[in-house]
């Protein structure tokens, strides 16, 4: 069982850290929320909707978005195009032509820093831009709560410093709820004000980031000697 | 519902969508001269040398074949290698609406959208639920089991001889001008055809077909719809391909399956868009005209062997010419999301 | 009521034997090759008609005829895989046209030269004559061919799973950049596997050929056959083939026997493989590999 019986909420504004050795079902997780896989038991809620039936296009209408693990561009389309996707599909628009869908995009582009490569294709971007595009794609479906996964794996130090400057003007800018799935324990304990710790599929702690940092069992998994 | 035409745009709306092309100002790349040329040439070909216009309209076919199936690949993510199936299918109602029925082309005409609607319906869940491969396979066989079925009631379907007595599209006045008149049809024909997939092509749906074709997944987590847009991409380019099935009964007068049917008619097709250089629309033009004048070249050159030279041909065209003629042309531009297929499981 | 019961297993078994000559190169060219050899066709065609070139233009004897045509065929597969394969491995899309095509040249060439006028007939026959199993008669020569097709069949099997080529050829079918990183001759393991598919279909076609009739479009109807086990037993794995290759038997005989109306066979097996299709996508096969 990848994810077992795992049972949490996130607040409105609220950055929530997701953290757990590997292999411990966080990817899962968010497959799960949104909508890739669907679930065997229980339900989701989010903003008063019931989303556990729903396929995931009609989840990320509603406001879920999310980035991957190892960056998944378009790989044919420039970066211009990527973003103008989600633009016109995020949310149901009226009157937005591909034009002003590609207007909406560059200002996405460029609060992600990748303006000047905007016309490069998917397959030609480094890591780090990937990373801002998966960033700047989920963010201009305008949604109310994204997933971020594991953005800084990969990235040398100021690299990794930027992505998570990035994170926090995002959230300040278009006001989205952030639940960060991270392996880098000191970004996630500043940034984060609570944390779930998922451990082979099963939640096993949950709350502040100094509880959860002091918590033996937590420790304990982290160092490797206990078994679920 | 609302067109407006701007200095150098055009804007319509219908509902709360927006769609918005631009005019092209360059003259070379003007289309309206190239549709001006295509216009004039049959025109010309009636008062000075009569026997091309057959060739005229067999090219114009061939193009508007391969423009809906060029919209059908990029749409569904995987290449249909069957669309004859919609033109026997299309063909076939309107001969036998036309024979049994008396009905004359202007009615048989929606029977063919009817009866291409229903099946273009029931085969779009493959191209959601097949994987690439699978749906490639499963559209090549289509045909031929349709074939095989024409064979099997031959009393219906007049098995290889076909049906004939179909009334013809235009008639009266000289056979001549009916010519004339049924190849600007054909042209007319695939104008609509071009013109249509070419906004599709430009509007916003382009976005969301390239993005399915290059990751389905997270196409749909970013909210495209996938299975709205390929059962669309499916359908509606299998009824434009069945109205050439009516066509071909309308033109010939007869209309029998083994001659659509089978892969050499398929070849034919798919090497229109190939030698266009896959572009879906303008290079069809260049590729239908190439293999309609390939063809009568060969009739008058080598005659009778020319059923074993044309596919010989054709492969030499296919290995020597990466990026077929109108990519000789074509500067390589961003929009290049034709599919490929790959072996996967 | 029982003799058709007892007809249709026959030809089950039969059909079956038969159609694993037929569609076990096609699976094989699909799992190691990863590609897909729609011309697949063109051996049926090239195989008859090369050998009565030889045979009946050249009035060579028949077995110089058949030893040369299997090296003509041999060189015919090496250059399309040079030539065609090996060029266009990324832009599938022109592979399956190009192949396509040398199956419509090769069937317009038998058309043009041997058309079903000229009678073409292969004496290869082994054993003349029919033999009645129970109330079921059958000719022996076909007999002798769904035997064959078992031998056959037995012989790749092992050679895959116990000898040191075999074992190369599987392990491309797993991750073919691993068993280049391993060292394996992947060029020139494409080459032998493009020849040595020739063989089953070479073996059917020349001990079919006395007994059922031989016409230039017949490589269509068997390539469907192929095509349809191969999709329903799981693209590649050789386990799913022989099971689907005796489904695909099955359904043949039971429309031919049991509804008695044997020109809806290809009709009813693609019924059936859609069926599979939908109830279990991956097809029969349970591993992803060639075994």
């Amino acid at each position: 069982m990848a994810v077992n019986d795992v049972s949490f909420s996130i607040n409105e504004g609220e950055t929530l850290g997701l953290m757990g050795p590997n292999g411990a079902g966080k990817t899962t997780l968010v497959n799960l929320i949104t909508g890739k896989y669907f679930t065997d038991a229980g339900d989701i809620q989010f903003m008063g909707h019931d989303i556990t039936k729903l396929p995931p296009y009609k989840r990320c209408k509603l406001g879920i978005s999310r980035t991957y693990q190892i960056p998944r561009p378009f790989p044919e389309l420039t970066a211009l195009m990527s973003v103008a996707v989600s633009a016109i599909y995020g949310k149901d628009r009226e009157n937005q032509s591909l034009e002003d869908a590609a207007t909406e995009a560059t200002h996405y582009l460029e609060f992600c820093g990748l303006f000047s490569k905007r016309n490069v294709l998917g397959k030609d971007l480094t890591l780090y831009e990937l990373r801002g595009l998966e960033l700047a794609r989920a963010l201009a479906t305008t949604p109310k709560l994204i997933f971020v996964d594991e953005v800084m794996a990969g990235l040398n130090p100021s690299e990794a410093t930027k992505a998570v400057r990035l994170l926090e003007r995002a959230k300040e800018e278009f006001g989205v709820t952030i639940l960060w799935i991270e392996h880098v324990m000191a970004a996630l304990m500043k940034a984060a004000q609570r944390v779930v710790v998922l451990h082979y599929g099963k939640k096993i702690a949950e709350g502040l980031p100094q509880e959860i940092a002091n918590d033996p069992y937590v420790i304990e998994c982290y160092l490797g000697s206990c078994h679920a | 519902m609302e067109l407006e035409v701007k200095r150098e745009k055009l804007v319509l709306r219908i509902g709360k969508g927006k769609y918005e092309w631009h005019i092209e100002p360059r003259y070379w790349r003007n289309p309206f001269i190239y549709v001006g040329i295509l216009i004039v040439l049959p025109i010309i070909a009636y008062f000075v040398y009569p026997t091309l216009l057959p060739t005229i309209i067999n090219a114009n076919i061939l193009v508007a074949i391969a423009i809906p199936l060029g919209w059908m690949t990029v749409g569904t993510g995987r290449m249909n290698f069957g669309p004859q199936f919609y033109i026997g299918a299309g063909g076939y109602a309107a001969a036998l609406c036309s024979i049994h029925l008396g009905w004359p082309p202007i009615v048989t005409l929606p029977v063919t959208v009817v009866t291409c609607l229903i099946f273009g319906l029931l085969m779009s869940p493959l191209s959601i639920i097949a994987g690439g491969l699978y749906y490639t396979l499963l559209t090549l066989l289509f045909p031929l089991v349709f074939l095989e079925i024409t064979f099997i009631f031959t009393d219906i379907f007049k098995g290889d001889t076909g049906l004939f007595g179909v009334s013809p599209l235009i008639s009266g006045g000289s056979f001549g001008t009916n010519q004339l008149m049924v190849c600007l049809l054909s042209l007319f024909i695939m104008l609509i055809y071009m013109f249509i997939v070419d906004k599709i092509m430009r509007s916003k749906f382009s976005a969301s077909m390239a993005a399915i074709n290059d990751d389905e997944e997270v196409a749909e987590a970013m909210g495209v719809n996938v299975k709205k847009i390929k059962i669309i991409s499916f359908t509606i380019p299998a009824v434009m391909i069945g109205i050439l099935g009516w066509f071909y009964a309308h033109y010939y007068g007869t209309f029998s399956g083994i001659t659509y049917l089978p892969l050499s008619f398929m070849l034919k097709v798919l090497m229109v868009s190939m030698i266009g250089g896959r572009v879906q629309i303008y290079g069809c033009v260049v590729g239908g005209y190439f293999i309609a004048i390939l063809e009568l070249a060969l009739q008058y050159l080598v005659g009778d062997y020319s059923s074993v030279v044309f596919p010989i041909i054709l492969l030499i065209l296919l290995l020597s010419l990466s990026e077929g003629l109108f990519g000789l042309y074509r500067k390589r531009r961003y929009r290049e999301y034709l599919p490929t297929l790959h072996v996967r499981r | 009521m029982l003799t058709t019961i007892e007809t249709t297993l026959i030809y089950t078994l039969l059909l079956g034997s038969l159609y694993l000559l037929v569609s076990l190169g096609f699976s094989l060219i699909c799992g190691v090759l990863r590609i897909f050899h729609l011309g697949y066709a063109y051996i049926f065609v090239a195989t008859i008609y090369l050998t009565w070139l030889f045979f009946n233009t050249l009035g060579l004897p028949l077995w110089l005829s058949i030893l040369l045509m299997v090296i003509v065929q041999a060189g015919i597969a090496i250059a399309l895989y040079k030539g065609i394969i090996a060029r266009f491995l990324k832009m599938e899309e022109k592979i399956i046209t190009g192949l396509l095509l040398i199956a419509l040249i090769a069937q317009q060439a038998a058309n043009r030269w041997y058309p079903i006028q000229s009678a073409v007939n292969l004496p290869t026959t082994i054993i003349p004559g029919s033999l009645s199993l129970g109330s079921t008669s059958i000719s022996i020569q076909i007999l002798l061919a769904a035997l064959t097709g078992i031998v056959v069949t037995a012989i790749f099997v092992v050679f895959f799973l116990k000898t040191k080529t075999g074992l190369a050829v599987r392990a491309i079918s797993y991750d073919i950049n691993t068993a280049k990183i391993m060292g394996i001759q992947v060029e020139q393991i494409y080459m032998f596997i493009m020849v040595i598919v020739l063989l089953p279909v070479i073996i059917a076609m020349l001990m079919i050929a006395p007994v059922w009739a031989v016409d230039p479009t017949m490589g269509w109807g068997y390539m469907t056959t192929a095509i349809l086990i191969a999709v329903m037993g799981g693209l590649g794995n050789i386990r799913g083939t022989i099971i689907a290759s005796y489904i695909i038997g099955l359904t043949h005989a039971f429309v031919s026997f049991v509804i008695a109306e044997p020109r809806l066979m290809n009709l009813a097996a693609l019924v059936v493989v859609i069926i599979m299709l939908i109830v279990r996508p991956q097809g029969i096969a349970k591993t992803e590999s060639l075994w």
